[in-house]
């Protein structure tokens, strides 16, 4: 079960003549210079992809917000504004670097690059199609999360190292925010993994169909609520509204980077907005079937991959869509709500979801609710 | 062919490795492009115009280290679970199921029995009143 | 040669960010150099073959203890003014005398001759082959966890509660005081 995206490719005859002709050339085994050439530049293409979702992300962020509250929003660079991340990358590229004198000038300049080293270290298991996903790796799940966490010492590095009083609180209130919805996050995935019998994705995918009805959502009462949860507690864990308390512009100006300018601050952002893509997909991958195409169409061939691939980002574009429509809907909490919202509510109702799915597959073997409601006879259609 | 190898951690490490060129890429070329005209008032802390005083480096309230203790506590049991949880599915179907649903529910009882705890004694609560003991 | 790579590339880490905690003087850069080398360490783990082990090095140390420990440095106010002088020797507190260190320094060669000693006919024995087996070492976890190991299992429960039991008595404040 553990493969990559080499493993996909090795299974077509040009890939292995290409091999041998190398290694006929070079006089050694290149097998693996090969994957790590392939792996390479499929990364290459996922981490653009990425960053392109990123930077997208930002100008989507404003034009919906425009968008809810009748305004217009970006519209001067490019076809409806489209080109605005671009102008605005260049811009803070441009922008002079201020360096607070009281900051801790090596973890100032770390702080950033741990942010998008959590995240890039999730891309690798991301489970974009069944072939050209980068690893499926046997831990998948279970890496994904343990890496992102990383994220959350970035954003705590960030607010010591500016040596600014807004920017250590936003810092300590988003380390604590991240760490505690890591359990709610935790706990809920693990509810799949236990209907799934696996922590790899390609098994967890593999075991939904294209359709709504055999979704991991639909599965049972409990893996329903466990949707929800995760879509909390993940939209906590990246800091997004109403949970952006790290970075609330009424209380703390800018939060942990508000001594960031330039490129910096960009780094911050993209991780930001590529960290929302990526959990957004987990609950894709996860509850919504992932990657797979109603009625399997296409196969296994290339065109079955793009149409995975298709399927796979349309499901996480719509998550991503709501998670900014929640931004611009609800009011920030409470840090002491905030704390409430994860210990006495999360997390226990996490717990219960985890019990609840055990019990169910014992009690029911397996089988989902639509299962069960198909054998009794049809006489109780409709219960979903 | 490498199924099974260690191969399969290269996406992981090449993922990495792009994380630390981008950082440096953009880095050196924001350092080329960018001005450099540092003064005092420039790099002094923001705090809305007034002058900083002090350090931000002070001593912050204890109730951050105790949800960094609660939640190691629950990271590790989350650890505990996570093989537990993935092989339960088959075990169901090789008939053990209700041996480790007895063993699971015995874990996260014990634990729900923790967390229930430090519900009712209030550790949980983030801003906390105290009374004053009460006198005999 | 990946494996080999991954080995080299891991240990520099670990080793390299261990000397970096004992050297520098702050000590959040103390904790961040120990972030690295807990992680160099999920490396060598992941070289060997233990994919779950190495994960749970990063979730649980990388991204645990190190937040952990970010925030009992921060509870006592953070990096205070340094206590140290400009010769090394003075940086610990009550122990900074040059006999101690000399005393300590060679003992500590002493240690590290020994150990060269037992490790070298142990470091002949290994070779270094490519890892086979690396299946899914999770499943063999969770049935040995469930099965075997049962006790242990439910166990680490009853330490985990009392871990947490007493982590929310020490950091209660004492009303009676």
């Amino acid at each position: 079960m553990n493969s990559t995206v080499a493993n996909y490719f090795s299974e077509f005859e040009s890939y292995q003549k290409m091999v041998d002709w190398l290694s006929g050339i070079a006089g050694f085994d290149t097998a693996t210079l090969v994957m790590v050439v392939v792996i390479s530049l499929m990364a290459f293409i996922v981490i653009n992809a990425m960053m392109l979702v990123g930077g997208l992300g930002t100008y989507a962020e404003r034009k919906i917000s425009a968008d809810l509250q009748a305004r217009i929003g970006p519209n001067r660079v490019g076809p409806y504004g489209i080109l605005q991340f671009l102008a605005d990358g260049l811009k803070m590229t441009m922008k002079e670097d201020v360096t607070p004198a009281k900051a801790d000038k090596v973890l100032f300049n770390l702080a950033p690059f741990l942010s998008l080293f959590g995240i890039f270290g999730t891309l690798a298991v991301l489970p974009i199609s069944s072939g050209l996903a980068l690893s499926h790796l046997n831990v998948g799940v279970f890496f994904l999360i343990a890496i992102s966490s990383i994220v959350g010492i970035g954003i705590f590095l960030g607010g010591y190292a500016s040596n600014s009083k807004w920017s250590m609180l936003g810092g300590m209130r988003g380390a604590s925010q991240i760490v505690s919805y890591e359990i709610p996050v935790t706990l809920s995935v693990l509810s799949i993994v236990l209907l799934a019998g696996s922590l790899n994705f390609k098994v967890i995918v593999g075991g939904q169909t294209g359709m709504p009805t055999g979704w991991f959502i639909f599965h049972n009462p409990f893996s329903f609520m466990a949707f929800f949860v995760y879509s909390i507690a993940a939209l906590a864990e990246a800091n997004r509204a109403p949970f952006d308390l790290p970075e609330a512009e009424s209380e703390l100006v800018s939060g942990y980077h508000t001594e960031y300018t330039g490129m910096k601050f960009g780094i911050f952002a993209l991780a930001e907005y590529i960290e929302v893509f990526v959990l957004a997909s987990v609950a894709a991958a996860m509850f919504l079937g992932g990657y797979n195409v109603p009625f399997h169409l296409g196969g296994d061939g290339i065109i079955g991959q793009v149409l995975q691939l298709g399927a796979f980002v349309t499901k996480s574009l719509l998550i991503y869509y709501v998670v900014i429509w929640i931004r611009w809907t609800f009011p920030r909490l409470r840090a002491d709500q905030l704390m409430v919202v994860c210990w006495k509510y999360l997390t226990p109702i996490a717990i219960f979801n985890l019990v609840g799915s055990a019990v169910w597959l014992y009690a029911f073997k397996g089988q989902s609710i639509l299962q069960l409601v198909l054998h009794s006879g049809g006489s109780s259609a409709g219960g979903h | 062919m490498a199924n099974n190898s260690i191969n399969v951690l290269i996406p992981i490490a090449v993922c990495l490795g792009f994380a630390v060129i981008i950082y440096l890429v953009v880095m050196l070329a924001s350092k080329i492009l960018r001005p450099h005209e540092p003064n005092e008032l420039k790099n002094s802390a923001y705090e809305c115009g007034e002058q900083p005083i002090g350090t931000a480096w002070s001593m912050f309230n204890v109730r951050f280290y105790v949800v960094g203790l609660i939640f190691i506590i629950f990271d590790v049991e989350s650890v505990l679970m996570f093989p537990v949880v993935s092989v339960f599915k088959k075990l169901n179907a090789m008939g053990m199921g209700g041996v480790v649903l007895i063993e699971i529910l015995l874990f996260i009882g014990i634990l729900v029995a923790g967390i229930a705890y430090c519900w009712s004694k209030g550790d949980l609560d983030w801003v906390k009143s105290y009374q004053p003991a009460k006198k005999k | 040669m990946f494996h080999k790579v991954l080995i080299i590339l891991s240990s520099a880490l670990t080793v390299a960010s261990a000397i970096g905690v004992l050297v520098t003087k702050d000590i959040v850069r103390a904790c961040i150099f120990l972030f690295f080398s807990l992680f160099g360490v999920a490396g060598i783990y992941a070289s060997l073959g233990a994919d779950f082990v190495a994960v749970t090095q990063i979730m649980v140390y990388v991204g645990g203890v190190v937040i952990l420990m970010l925030f009992a440095v921060m509870l006592t106010g953070g990096p205070g003014k340094e206590s140290a002088g400009s010769k090394g020797y003075l940086l610990i507190p009550m122990m900074g005398n040059k006999i101690t260190f000399g005393f300590g320094i060679f003992s500590g060669l002493v240690l590290l001759l020994t150990m060269a000693k037992i490790t070298k006919s142990v470091i002949a024995s290994v070779t270094i082959s490519e890892v086979e087996g690396f299946a899914s070492t999770v499943e063999r976890i969770g049935s040995l966890l469930v099965s075997e190991h049962v006790l242990a299992f439910e166990i680490s429960s009853i330490l985990l509660l009392g871990a947490l039991v007493g982590a929310a008595m020490i950091a209660r404040p004492r009303k009676n005081v």
